[in-house]
């Protein structure tokens, strides 16, 4: 119960915008996500561990990781369990967060196909074609609308308990499906697998902590090979399959003439009809009326690199400035649908003339205006809602707008259709890079801040270090936001790659970190790693790749981590998932899983630790495949000069 | 001189300062890998439950002068420092003749396999006041970690108004809400100031009733 002294912002963030808007907030006394995690200290040393359980009312209980005192819980979980159950319904939970988004889309999907939307139409025709055709739904002659029933349907029934294994799982390499099989966990229903999640960590129920670990894998490629996979595709059809766009990023794209609406959250569905409706002559006229130039769009969060991706809406910010890009004072709506949206929002909001607009009736906001989005009257709505925003302008006082910096340039629009495209149709390209070494191997650099690590500096320095020794980097979500504002996702950002790697990027005229969009999107990044697989004939485990979360805070990252493993993936994770409780699995988790899905994970904070971790990594894939290597014992982190 | 004094009303059980003893204690000082530790760093606090279920008390060395556990102390292991006013236990010394343990008004003192040196023994273990960080200016782990404020840290006399003062304007209240009118009496500070002190005369019988025993 000490108080203490502020940071010094340079610790929490790297970011100039950030630096400068948690100083404002702290002069005017706004309390923000550092201010509460400083707060939090200490946080719960069981609950970091995993140790601790609440599950039922013999509890709560944890397991005293010193020995003095207890080892079991009352029921007689030990920390093995214990740990397991809590890991178990942490990836049901991430798991249930993007399969409930893929549904949402769904839903909007199939109404669309009915012709019971508005402001929604099937825009990628071809990709729908493609997709059905791929899954086994006749296309030759067929209606669109036709092709988009039963394609609704035939992910519907994804959703359930009637299949054997979800559709996608068509898209892994043979010995991958046979070994998911073997292991049993390749994943039958996108919801059934968390709801077994959820009963088998009911009390009394899988006692087996590998048991349990193991239906963690298949949980979470029901997600990844599932929910997520269904979103990033559905959007794809519904909003266009995104293609290289160059746009701009930080708290400088927020306008200080015009109206300044953000969209946050995850979801396209809404923010896409809304993109529509501002630019509605009637409200461009209203704000011009109200002394605006126009009404100005940015996006934050996964909403955010949805709209990137496909409409070039610039990028105010990731996850932690979201309270930031309120206190710049120039904000009049932040819309908002759900996931990763801080209750705190409104609290800041309270001390500008931000209006908070939620829309989505499963995440509601005391302190909001809420306004139910229906998708049959989506323009309706979405009109309403920007009407909302820009009579906000109104109440905006000049004297307290300030926007911190200039916004800065990035590239976006890495689908697999728009990366195969620049390849010239073929992964060919690609994959001789890669075995004549020019390229060492591809890496993920994915997920969230955390205001434990000084936000962006995991993202931004992991991605370098690896470009610069010419592994090329895929990035979606917060990682997308943190590498377009240090300026590394620009095709000029070719001159920090390694010389292999600048030379192919140059050639391809693209940058070396390909913004591949939203955290549903990493199905994207899977997507890819299959077609490489496929290509050369070989298991996704034996490929020179790797994925990252120097930054991850949420269930849903839990839940990703999972499945990029589970599908053959080594993911080295920047912050301490609470599993080291239990030495068995921490040590299933970063040793024993590599005999069983040919990955495993590994946390290390210092992302110039991490990057020599995934070099070795890459290398030794490279050399079981008898593609010239690097000794990986000449790989060592760069020494700290003074 | 500053000590740490304890709330036990305010105690929840939650272990928060025996997790952040331990972790103190160890030579990682990380709550990720401290128990991982051999020998596995101990907590100096014992949050022991009190004889109504709900009801713990967080127990550690009360650093007494002149302390028993000094006074009996063969080999002159346990010394006062005198800058903090800390009663310490030096490992090298001790012999594990457990005469501390039997004269600690507290049963303070246990007893862990420590580093001593090279080789490891088993000696006694207590609370030392956090004097490395008590000499650095910061406040003991335990208090620090308590969110609750069951462990404060200041100068004993200012702490013991603070209670006093709590006490007497509980007392106030009570008084004038009964004076001010039949109503008042059921709500606010007056109905806690009652239910403290109903519970407080419960858990009066029951500890007669059922005796002592501790951990």
């Amino acid at each position: 119960m000490s108080t203490r002294e502020f940071k010094d912002v340079r610790a929490l963030s790297i970011a100039s915008d950030a630096q400068q808007m948690i100083e404002v907030a702290r002069a005017e006394g706004i309390e923000t996500v550092w201010d509460r995690l400083a707060a939090q200290q200490p946080q719960c040393g069981y609950c970091a561990l995993g140790v601790s359980c609440r599950n039922c009312a013999m509890g709560p209980c944890r397991i005293d990781p010193f020995g003095a005192g207890p080892q079991k819980g009352v029921c007689g979980a030990d920390a093995d369990v214990i740990v397991a159950r809590n890991l178990g319904r942490t990836i049901a939970a991430g798991s249930s967060a993007h399969s409930d988004h893929g549904r949402d889309i769904l839903e909007v999907f199939a109404a669309t196909a009915h012709g019971e939307t508005n402001g929604y139409r099937i825009t990628d025709e071809a990709k729908l074609m493609r997709l059905a055709a791929e899954l086994g739904i006749a296309t030759d002659g067929r209606t669109t609308t036709a092709v988009a029933v039963e394609l609704a349907d035939l992910l519907m029934e994804n959703y359930g308990t009637r299949r054997a294994a979800l559709s996608f799982v068509e898209r892994t390499p043979k010995v991958r499906q046979d070994l998911w099989d073997s292991l049993g966990v390749t994943p039958r229903g996108i919801d059934r697998e968390s709801v077994e999640m959820l009963h088998r960590t009911h009390m009394g129920v899988d006692n087996d902590y590998v048991n349990i670990l193991l239906h963690g894998l298949r949980t979470s490629l029901a997600d990844g090979w599932g929910g997520s996979m269904i979103a990033t595709e559905l959007s794809d059809i519904l909003f266009g399959t995104p293609s290289p766009v160059v746009s701009t990023v930080n708290l400088g794209t927020l306008k200080p003439d015009m109206v300044n609406i953000a969209l946050h959250g995850h979801n396209p569905m809404l923010s896409d009809v809304i993109v529509q409706a501002a630019e509605d002559p009637d409200l461009i006229a209203l704000a011009h009326e109200l002394g605006a130039a126009g009404i100005n769009l940015v996006g934050l969060c996964c909403t955010g690199n949805e709209l990137l991706m496909r409409r070039g809406v610039p990028m105010a910010g990731n996850h932690l400035m979201q309270e930031l890009a309120i206190t710049t004072g120039a904000l009049e709506a932040m819309v908002v649908d759900y996931q990763c949206i801080m209750p705190s929002v409104t609290d800041v909001a309270k001390c500008y003339h931000t209006v908070v607009i939620s829309t989505s009736d499963k995440a509601k906001f005391p302190g909001a205006v809420h306004m139910s989005f229906d998708p049959s009257r989506g323009m309706e709505i979405g009109r309403d809602i920007v009407r909302r925003g820009v009579e906000a302008f109104a109440n905006r006082n000049p004297s307290r707008v300030r926007i911190p910096v200039e916004p800065v340039q990035l590239m976006a629009g890495f689908s697999v259709e728009a990366i195969l495209g620049a390849l010239g149709g073929t992964p060919a390209p690609l994959v001789e890079a890669i075995a004549d070494g020019r390229i060492r191997g591809a890496v993920g650099v994915v997920g969230c801040n955390n205001p434990k690590l000084t936000q962006d500096y995991g993202h931004v320095t992991l991605t370098r270090r690896l470009i610069e020794n010419d592994i090329l980097v895929l990035v979606t979500g917060c990682s997308a936001v943190a590498n377009g504002k240090a300026g590394q996702m620009m095709p000029a950002a070719a001159a920090m790659a390694g010389p292999g790697l600048r030379a192919t990027c140059e050639a391809l005229g693209i940058p070396p970190v390909l913004h591949m969009g939203s955290c549903v999107d990493n199905t994207r990044i899977l997507v890819l790693a299959a077609a490489l697989a496929n290509h050369l004939g070989v298991d996704i485990s034996q490929l020179p790749l790797a994925g990252a979360a120097p930054e991850w805070y949420s269930e849903k990252a839990v839940a990703i981590g999972a499945y990029v493993v589970a599908s053959g993936i080594t993911t080295v994770l920047g912050v301490e998932p609470p599993i080291f409780g239990s030495r068995n699995v921490t040590g299933l988790l970063a040793g024993g899983l590599d005999d069983v899905v040919g990955a495993k994970f590994a946390v290390e904070a210092d992302p110039e630790r991490a990057a020599v971790i995934i070099r070795r990594h890459l290398e030794a894939k490279r050399a079981a495949l008898g593609l010239p290597a690097i000794d990986v014992d000449t790989i060592v982190a760069p020494v700290a000069t003074a | 001189m500053k000590l740490v004094f304890v709330n036990p009303e305010r105690c929840i059980g939650c272990l928060q300062c025996e997790f952040a003893c331990a972790v103190e204690h160890s030579t990682s000082k990380s709550g990720t890998s401290a128990w991982m530790e051999e020998p596995t760093p101990r907590t100096r606090v014992h949050v022991d439950p009190g004889p109504v279920m709900g009801t713990s008390f967080p127990s550690r060395c009360r650093h007494c002068d002149p302390a028993p556990c000094q006074q009996v102390c063969p080999t002159s292991a346990i010394t006062r420092d005198a800058e903090q006013d800390l009663v310490l236990v030096d490992p090298q010394t001790c012999i594990s003749c457990a005469m501390c343990a039997m004269v600690c008004p507290f049963d303070a003192l246990t007893f862990h396999p420590v580093e001593v040196g090279t080789e490891v023994r088993t000696v006694a273990v207590k609370c030392d006041g956090c004097v490395d960080r008590v000499r650095r200016g910061e406040t003991p782990a335990c208090v620090d970690a308590c969110k609750v404020g069951a462990l404060v840290f200041g100068e004993l006399n200012d702490l013991v108004a603070e209670g006093r003062l709590r006490g007497s304007g509980s007392v106030l209240a009570a008084v004038t809400a009964a004076e001010a009118s039949e109503e008042a009496v059921a709500d606010g500070p007056t109905a806690a100031w009652r239910s403290w002190g109903a519970a407080a005369s419960r858990v009066e019988s029951t500890a007669t009733t059922v005796g002592g025993g501790s951990r």
